[in-house]
């Protein structure tokens, strides 16, 4: 048994679920009368102490004295110690993809402040010297943010991309939610991923 | 007399360590880590002393600092007294009960005979009983006094399903009393020393009857739905809150080692070995001496009879994380159009094969 810990990242990257042919539904009974058999009970309690009898001698096993080069059959996460490596599908908090030079790719065509279902992007859009649009302030609201992914989706630049971070959003004041340019730039390189899968996803668009 | 004095004073001692030194809080840490390892999952393992986690016992113990330390809520409106009575009614029978059990036999040490049983009454089943059915007060005024509609419903709930098992728990029994002829538990315990003899050979039926309704009796899952928490909250001890609230939880704790205990001494030998006889054990011990044999077959005695009681334990939590809950009908089905009916027959087959 795999832990979730534990996923294959050449595997299970970029592909996204698991194919339909992979997952073999187990038949089940579908009638709603019982049987004679299971009416009596016990022995089907026995065998439902069977299934967990076994699970905890294993894992006991495991637990005590775990046999060498297999990791234990445990399906929880250690939160803080361990992470779960998150699929690309993955929608974390939207972030700008910044440019080698530092500057931002958006152009500040505000789509996505007109698609945002939640209101929560402003941009206050500004000429540089050679006539290029730029935003001159970028504010997104993550206390409104509801991670719909329709701003990543509508931006023709590829400027804005939901990212995997979904960490440091609690906050005691919520003027700190109130993301402002400089901590919204990520570097292409951390987004690459995302920005593969999403091209790859709307391409049905033609964009 | 003084002998006699001493003697008491050290089983009732040794039983109450046992039960609430050892067992109660233990128990707390093997139901959070058991369901861990059934469910794949690793359980308690964050509260530590100076970096050591010890398994997650320190658990229990931060248990007991965060009780001890926890508001005492009385709702308004409750009645203050049997608000406050309601938990010590459940827990108090829990820890009497354990007093009829025998959990050894009878040794002589320096001219002394010891009867390893608290108090060796003529009629102990029947004493369990009665202090089983004694706790269900705790439980009703526990729900009635608390005046809030979860408790109540509670409270209804636990006054029938217990009233209703304790019928059925007594018609099970009766077919053991039958075959070892005696209410008195160190007579059935004595009597089960072949192996052959132990009860579960004896009363297979009776044996799974007793187990069922000792469970439903005890309130937990699959037979809880006094305290089902999708439903109730937490049903009848909804409105309590630290120390209380604790009682009712170790109220439970020492019905699950009882009910061990009970099903060990009637159902498999009690404090015996199979295939050891008591005098095989005094011979095999014969180097120590006849005061060291005493007491070292006294030491294996008790140490075969609290391993049954745990192994009891492990398979009452087992349950618990095995079976989902029943509907309240389907808990009075079983109990009257079922377990009754069956124990009735039980009783009438165990007598006409005693008559032949």
């Amino acid at each position: 048994m795999n832990t979730t810990t534990n996923l294959d990242p050449a595997k299970h990257h970029p592909m996204v679920g698991v194919p339909v042919d992979v997952l073999k539904p187990k038949r089940v009974r579908k009638e709603v009368n019982l049987t004679l058999w299971e009416k009596v009970y016990v022995f089907e309690i026995l065998r439902g102490l069977y299934v967990t009898t076994k699970h905890f001698v294993v894992n006991m096993i495991g637990f005590v004295a775990p046999p060498k080069g297999k990791k234990r059959s445990v399906f929880t996460v250690y939160y803080p110690e361990e992470r779960v490596t998150l699929p690309v599908a993955y929608r974390g908090r939207p972030v700008l993809v910044m440019r080698k030079d530092g500057t931002e790719r958006c152009v500040a065509c505000g789509l996505c402040e007109k698609i945002c279902p939640a209101s929560a992007i402003s941009i206050v859009a500004g000429e540089r010297e050679d006539l290029d649009r730029y935003p001159v302030s970028y504010t997104l609201d993550m206390s409104r943010c509801v991670y719909c992914g329709y701003c990543e989706e509508v931006c023709p630049k590829e400027a804005i991309v939901m990212s995997s971070e979904y960490e440091g959003l609690a906050e005691r004041d919520r003027k700190n939610l109130r993301y402002s340019k400089d901590r919204l730039l990520r570097s292409e390189e951390s987004v690459k991923d995302r920005i593969e899968y999403i091209r790859r996803i709307y391409s049905k668009w033609n964009y | 007399m003084i002998a006699d004095l001493i003697e008491s004073l050290a089983k009732i001692i040794f039983i109450f360590t046992v039960n609430l030194g050892f067992f109660a809080p233990v128990l707390g840490w093997v139901e959070r880590k058991q369901s861990a390892l059934i469910q794949d999952r690793i359980g308690a393992n964050r509260a530590d002393i100076l970096g050591f986690t010890v398994i997650g016992l320190f658990h229990s113990l931060a248990d007991a600092v965060k009780v001890l330390t926890k508001e005492d809520f009385i709702p308004a409106g409750a009645n203050k007294f049997f608000h406050t009575m309601a938990p010590f009614i459940s827990l108090v029978p829990a820890i009497a009960a354990f007093s009829v059990i025998p959990f050894g036999g009878k040794y002589t040490v320096f001219g002394h005979e010891v009867h390893l049983v608290i108090a060796d009454l003529d009629v102990g089943i029947l004493f369990v009983f009665a202090l089983a059915s004694l706790s269900t007060f705790g439980v009703v005024l526990a729900g009635w006094s608390s005046r809030s509609n979860w408790s109540l419903m509670g409270g209804l709930r636990a006054s029938a399903q217990m009233l209703s098992y304790e019928v059925a728990m007594g018609l099970t029994i009766i077919g053991i009393i039958m075959v070892f002829g005696s209410l008195k538990l160190t007579e059935i315990g004595a009597a089960q020393e072949n192996f052959f003899r132990w009860g579960i050979f004896l009363q297979p039926v009776g044996f799974i009857l007793f187990l069922t309704c000792a469970i439903a009796e005890n309130k937990r899952v699959p037979f809880d739905i006094p305290e089902a928490e999708s439903e109730l909250v937490a049903g009848y001890f909804t409105e309590y809150s630290g120390l209380k609230f604790v009682m009712f939880w170790m109220g439970e704790f020492l019905e699950i080692v009882t009910i061990s205990g009970m099903v060990t001494t009637l159902f498999f030998g009690a404090w015996h070995l199979p295939f050891v006889t008591d005098q095989m054990l005094l011979d095999f011990f014969q180097f120590a001496g006849p005061n060291g044999a005493g007491i070292l077959a006294m030491l294996v005695n008790i140490a075969t009879f609290f391993g049954k009681v745990v192994f009891f334990i492990w398979l009452q939590m087992a349950i618990r994380w095995t079976l989902p809950r029943f509907r309240y009908d389907q808990i009075m089905r079983l109990c009257w159009k079922m377990i009754l009916p069956i124990s009735l027959i039980n009783i009438l087959v165990t007598g006409l094969v005693l008559l032949i």
